[in-house]
């Protein structure tokens, strides 16, 4: 099937595309597609205006400057997955990167353009909850930084503005006692996720727990992070009990919807033990003790 | 507003430029502007990978993008496949796809073949799970992947093959790496194609086990010249691993 008729514009610097997004009635932006395209050809979308920014080559970037490390809206998730920045200090987004789709779709399919379309489903809104990053958006009046857990609004819905750009998204370089992790669950190689939970633990010298960061994937209405459980970790020292009641506050806090993959105990359950699953792996990659999963396999 | 643009698309090594409109995709400008229909479209919701195409190299579905955005690009479909330099006739892979029995109905394989492509290109030693990982965006519906599986396997092995016996001259075009090449050897169990085999088993329908068709990769005619050139160039490197045990290289 095809698209409804649109104007295609290709920018080749932001703030082309910032000035034509300012100009132009309700554009959409396109940057690798691979939700847009198949959207626009079921007419989900509509748009009379598409401005793609593939050809803004400032935009393909992924690399470490001033505390972040930066994904530029045009690195795809293949980047990712074969970067040398993306070493053991980012485990979560090593993690996710091979489990987004498939080899095709990730090397079309962008970091950015994942966040920007708030599929609850998605993975990188979990990744970017947990690290407490931040999105980067070009407006007419400069750049602005949306923290992370106040971007996603509603499924496919933001508080970006409808004349801004994504430039790209960031999250703070990890500290050498930093660890993090993304587990997914997934009918098969390449589906979307029924539940998925990216996390990331900070720990003092000591060894005791002092910052969390818990996201959640395809058990909300958007990604969402799960506090309560965040809040328990915090000053305590890590131990199987302790992963195993921050694993059940998470599940309580999710709040999934059954549907033809499972039912919504199920992956309140799939949660608990993902959780768990992360936080160990998080731990032991930021060198702590290896803490014990009560939960195996 | 739907103004058709002049694009330029490099197919499989020959250039051409076909006006499209902003909405049109590149499976659509392949097939229907350029009449190369070996990719196809299957689900048409980017999920089964049957319109893969290498886009500069890299495998991509090309129902997922429009047109104008590969304007410029360097395309290779299935049709391009016997003319790739580590092709000798017929394709290595479609090669394997013949001797494994990777294809039942064949709608998935113009698809498969690119991604088995992309796959040999960067690994040209995969092991099964990398090779599953590789065609996990492309979706079969007979054959339960086994065979696929096997004959990505026997790709990677025969191009192993021709490197050692050409030297490490085709493994060099194909961007394969020929110093991991292996030197075929009687006890490696590998077999070249067999001409008779094939030739004798053909069923008698046309774009079936090999049979006659003009536009069919497995064109009956070119896979017995092949053979052929698959039978000398084994007998050579048969050849050319006897001298090296007479020397006594540790290859």
């Amino acid at each position: 099937m095809k698209s409804a008729p649109f104007e295609h514009h290709e920018p080749e610097t932001v703030d082309e595309a910032v000035s034509l997004l300012e100009s132009l009635d309700d554009p959409t932006i396109l940057a690798g597609g691979q939700s847009l395209v198949p959207m626009l050809r079921f007419r989900l979308a509509n748009p009379d205006v598409v401005v793609d920014i593939n050809g803004i080559d400032s935009l393909d970037y992924l690399s470490e400057e001033d505390g972040h490390l930066r994904v530029g809206a045009l690195a795809r998730h293949a980047d990712v997955a074969d970067s040398d920045v993306i070493d053991d200090r980012y485990g979560s987004f090593a993690d996710a990167a091979p489990l987004v789709a498939d080899p095709q779709i990730r090397n079309r399919g962008t970091v950015v353009g994942s966040v920007a379309q708030a599929d609850p489903k998605g993975d990188w809104g979990s990744v970017l909850l947990a690290h407490e990053g931040e999105v980067i958006a070009r407006g007419p009046d400069g750049d602005r930084a949306i923290p992370a857990d106040e971007f996603f609004l509603l499924p496919y819905d933001t508080t970006l503005g409808e004349d801004e750009l994504i430039t790209e998204v960031r999250v703070p370089v990890p500290g050498s006692n930093e660890g993090s992790a993304y587990h997914k669950l997934k009918r098969k190689t390449g589906d979307y996720a029924m539940a998925g939970v990216g996390v990331r633990l900070t720990f003092d010298d000591d060894g005791t727990i002092e910052s969390a960061g818990i996201g959640m994937t395809a058990v909300d209405i958007t990604n969402a992070r799960a506090t309560d459980a965040e809040e328990h970790l915090e000053g305590e020292r890590p131990s199987p009990d302790l992963f195993a009641a921050a694993g059940e506050l998470a599940a309580e806090q999710s709040n999934p919807e059954s549907d033809e993959h499972g039912g919504a105990d199920y992956k309140a359950r799939m949660v608990d033990v993902l959780t768990q699953r992360a936080l160990g792996d998080a731990a032991e990659r930021a060198g702590t003790v290896t803490v014990k999963r009560r939960v195996t396999q | 507003m739907t103004d058709e643009r002049e694009i330029t698309l490099t197919v499989n090594g020959t250039e051409h430029t076909v006006e499209v409109e902003p909405r049109r995709l590149l499976v659509h400008a392949i097939r229907e502007d350029l009449d190369l229909t070996g990719t196809h479209i299957g689900c048409d919701t980017g999920n089964c990978g049957a319109c893969t195409v290498l886009k500069d190299g890299e495998p991509v579905k090309s129902c997922l993008m429009f047109a104008a955005q590969a304007d410029g690009a360097e395309i290779l479909t299935v049709e391009g496949m016997e003319d790739l330099p580590e092709a000798d006739g017929i394709h290595p892979l479609q090669e394997g796809f013949r001797e494994e029995h990777g294809l039942q109905c064949g709608y998935c394989t113009p698809g498969m073949l690119m991604s088995g492509k992309a796959l040999l290109d960067e690994d040209p030693d995969p092991d099964e799970e990398t090779i599953r990982d590789a065609i996990s965006g492309n979706l079969c519906r007979c054959t339960g992947y086994q065979n696929i599986v096997r004959s990505i396997e026997y790709a990677a092995d025969e191009l192993a093959d021709r490197a050692a016996a050409d030297g490490g001259a085709v493994a060099a075009d194909a961007g394969t790496d020929g110093g991991t090449a292996q030197t075929p050897s009687p006890e490696d169990g590998h077999e070249p194609p067999a001409v008779g085999g094939d030739a004798d088993t053909f069923c008698g329908r046309e774009d079936c086990c090999g049979g006659p068709s003009g536009a069919d990769p497995f064109d009956r005619d070119a896979l017995l010249d092949d053979a052929d050139d698959a039978t000398d160039a084994a007998d050579r490197a048969a050849e050319a691993a006897d001298d090296a045990t007479d020397r006594g290289d540790s290859v």
